[in-house]
């Protein structure tokens, strides 16, 4: 097999695109707490870029892309990299290096536990997050990205639609968001005193990076640098405006005013929904589901608050529910003309593709749900989730990291 | 015309008849008042 100079250097480029967005995240979650908790909210992306780097060399490659075991997990062979080596594996990408291919990956398995870190912002102990980020990696995200990705895979047999991880990143991170939001409970005072961003320019700054760094995460899933890649580029960009104007639109209706904030949630929701979708619709539909996810997912956080869930920085409304919309559009909007290796969806004449989104929703809803449970209870067994009262009221930055953010 | 664009120009007139509905509106914000100026602050090396 021969390797292609043009796709090798698009696929590590995609991969530094897709590192920068952890941190990117930690800013845009950063911005939006209270100034005694930045600095932990930021080391929470921090620490899992560092944490999952070395898992997924260890054993989370192998286990989510390793040779099959019963569709539902991928083997220990490539543990610690073995037989993964420079030449390419044409299961996955027949011309860039496997390394390649891996370190691209890794980056999606870095960000997807950060993203759950924004529902229990402001109180969870350090400790039992460290715990958390490494057994839900190994036991949540691992197995779906067989499921999806994984040649044998269950839901890649079944032919689901996940171009860059709609399934597999988004529905799995949200809904995790939303079952430790509730297993956490609230924060002390929340519904009582108003917890705002302190630093909305640091959130606006977070989402442009996080806008930037996701043509590497999907125009990089092409994993070629040539027609699909530019076209889920431009569909990218496209949804990510389109739902920024949209979710602004809403919220202004509602609110009366524009919000700034409000534009960079809807842009995030934009390339959540996006996400699954970007390698196999036109741009068309690109605008269809970016519209679709400005407004679905602000009415998920007016429904998240109003039976007050502490998902504190809403990732269950944005990356769960926006998740949820781009997996089931993908089934609406498909069409062969952008991906001839996929399928059709229901407005090009194949309606088996929804029940089939649905099923893969279905399953990713699942498995995060009870996997997320059931690794909280375990890891409150031997660290409680939770910081001390007088801990909470401190801020983590100090009772957790002993440093404050600002000297000013 | 496909449904898809149907649908997508039908998206883009909502949001664009939104805004010419929308309301303008100041919010009355009380002004930020400064009690003293900022002292100079020394910097040893």
């Amino acid at each position: 097999m021969k390797i292609d100079s043009g796709d090798t250097a698009w696929v590590l480029a995609s991969a530094a695109l897709v590192m920068l967005m952890t941190p990117a995240l930690g800013f845009f979650y950063g911005g939006l707490v209270r100034r005694k908790n930045v600095l932990s909210t930021i080391m929470h992306s921090f620490f899992i870029l560092c944490l999952i780097s070395v898992q997924w060399v260890l054993w989370g490659y192998s286990l989510a892309f390793g040779p099959d075991k019963f569709h539902l997990i991928g083997g220990l062979e490539w543990v610690g990299l073995n037989n993964v080596g420079l030449t390419p594996n044409p299961d996955y990408a027949a011309t860039i290096p496997h390394q390649a291919y891996m370190v691209f990956q890794m980056m999606f398995a870095v960000i997807t536990p950060a993203l759950i870190s924004g529902a229990f912002a402001e109180r969870q102990r350090f400790k039992a997050f460290v715990l958390f980020s490494l057994l839900w990696a190994t036991f949540v995200y691992d197995p779906i990205a067989h499921w999806v990705w994984g040649a044998g895979g269950w839901l890649h047999q079944l032919g689901a639609l996940d171009f860059a991880g709609g399934t597999v990143v988004h529905i799995s991170s949200g809904v995790s968001a939303l079952v430790a939001a509730l297993v956490l409970g609230r924060r002390l005072g929340f519904g009582k005193e108003k917890s705002e961003p302190h630093d909305a320019t640091m959130t606006v700054l977070g989402a442009s990076l996080l806008w930037f760094g996701w043509f590497g995460f999907n125009a990089g899933s092409a994993v070629t640098a040539g027609t699909l890649a530019t076209s889920a580029f431009v569909v990218t960009n496209t949804a990510t405006a389109m739902a920024a104007l949209t979710w602004m639109t809403v919220s202004w209706y509602h609110k009366r005013q524009p919000s700034v904030l409000g534009a960079a949630a809807g842009a995030v929701a934009g390339l959540v929904a996006i996400t699954p979708a970007s390698g196999y619709v036109n741009v068309m539909g690109a605008i269809v589901i970016g519209f679709g996810a400005g407004v679905v997912c602000y009415l998920a956080i007016q429904l998240r608050e109003r039976i007050h869930v502490d998902d504190a920085l809403d990732v269950w409304a944005v990356h769960g529910v926006g998740g949820t919309w781009g997996a089931l559009a993908t089934g609406l909007f498909a069409t062969v003309a952008i991906n001839s290796s996929a399928a059709n969806g229901l407005f090009y004449g194949n309606p088996k593709q929804v029940l089939i989104q649905l099923a893969a929703i279905g399953a990713a809803w699942g498995w995060a749900a009870v996997g997320t449970f059931v690794i909280l209870k375990v890891v409150n067994l031997f660290v409680p989730l939770r910081v001390q009262e007088e801990e909470e009221l401190l801020g983590l930055d100090i009772s957790q990291h002993g440093e404050p953010a600002y000297a000013l | 015309m496909d449904a898809t664009t149907v649908i997508a120009v039908i998206s883009c007139a909502i949001v664009l008849a939104a805004w010419l509905v929308l309301p303008s509106k100041a919010t009355s914000v009380k002004p930020v008042v400064v009690s003293e100026e900022r002292k100079p602050v020394s910097i040893s090396a």
